[in-house]
């Protein structure tokens, strides 16, 4: 159980490690908010459930759950907010776009 | 284990990184919002690892204000801009 859980997490922290090199990679608004938001929700889901895998069922897993139930309605929500109140505002994604060719 | 703990800093400080330099302000907010992420699950890897159930709620509440700020800053910064860009345009859309 121990092993499990340990392994989960190291492929929790290797998905987010492809987030970090989203962010370097990509310059452009509207690519990072794609890529990285997506990725970061992954990581961090795998990463919850390795550490409720290694507490076994418990009051500690049950809060980990409930953890888990939060990030995975407030994360995408966030982002979506983010993306659309920028549309909205007026942010210009032609101009914005050029930026990822150089 | 607590190893994990060293590269999810490393990621942190990559994301507070980022939201510094991110060219524009929706930039920021994503950079912190991903920053706020990953203080979630320090929090979560220190309750983990000494078996302190109560950090658990300190995550919880962390993830839900991070979650209410994001929205109250766009939701003030967006309507301004909205405005600058109706005066801009000179168009009601």
């Amino acid at each position: 159980m121990e092993l499990t859980s340990n392994i989960i997490i190291i492929i929790g922290t290797v998905f987010m490690l492809f987030g970090a090199i989203g962010i370097l990679k990509f310059r452009s608004f509207s690519l990072r908010v794609l890529i990285i938001s997506k990725i970061d929700t992954v990581g961090a889901v795998t990463v919850v459930i390795g550490v409720a895998l290694r507490h076994g069922i418990s009051f500690f897993t049950l809060r980990v759950l409930l953890l888990l139930g939060i990030l995975l309605v407030v994360n995408p929500m966030v982002t979506h907010i983010i993306t659309r109140t920028a549309h909205v505002s007026g942010y210009n994604l032609e101009e914005d776009r050029g930026q990822d060719d150089t | 284990m607590q190893y994990i703990l060293w590269p999810m800093l490393a990621f942190l400080l990559l994301y507070i990184g980022m939201a510094v330099r991110g060219p524009s302000m929706w930039d920021r907010m994503l950079g912190m919002n991903l920053a706020s992420t990953k203080v979630i699950l320090i929090i979560l890897m220190v309750a983990s690892l000494q078996d302190m159930g109560f950090l658990l709620d300190y995550a919880i509440i962390y993830a839900l204000s991070g979650f209410i700020g994001t929205l109250f800053i766009t939701m003030f910064w967006g309507t301004r801009k909205r405005r600058e860009k109706e005066k801009r345009d000179g168009t009601d859309q």
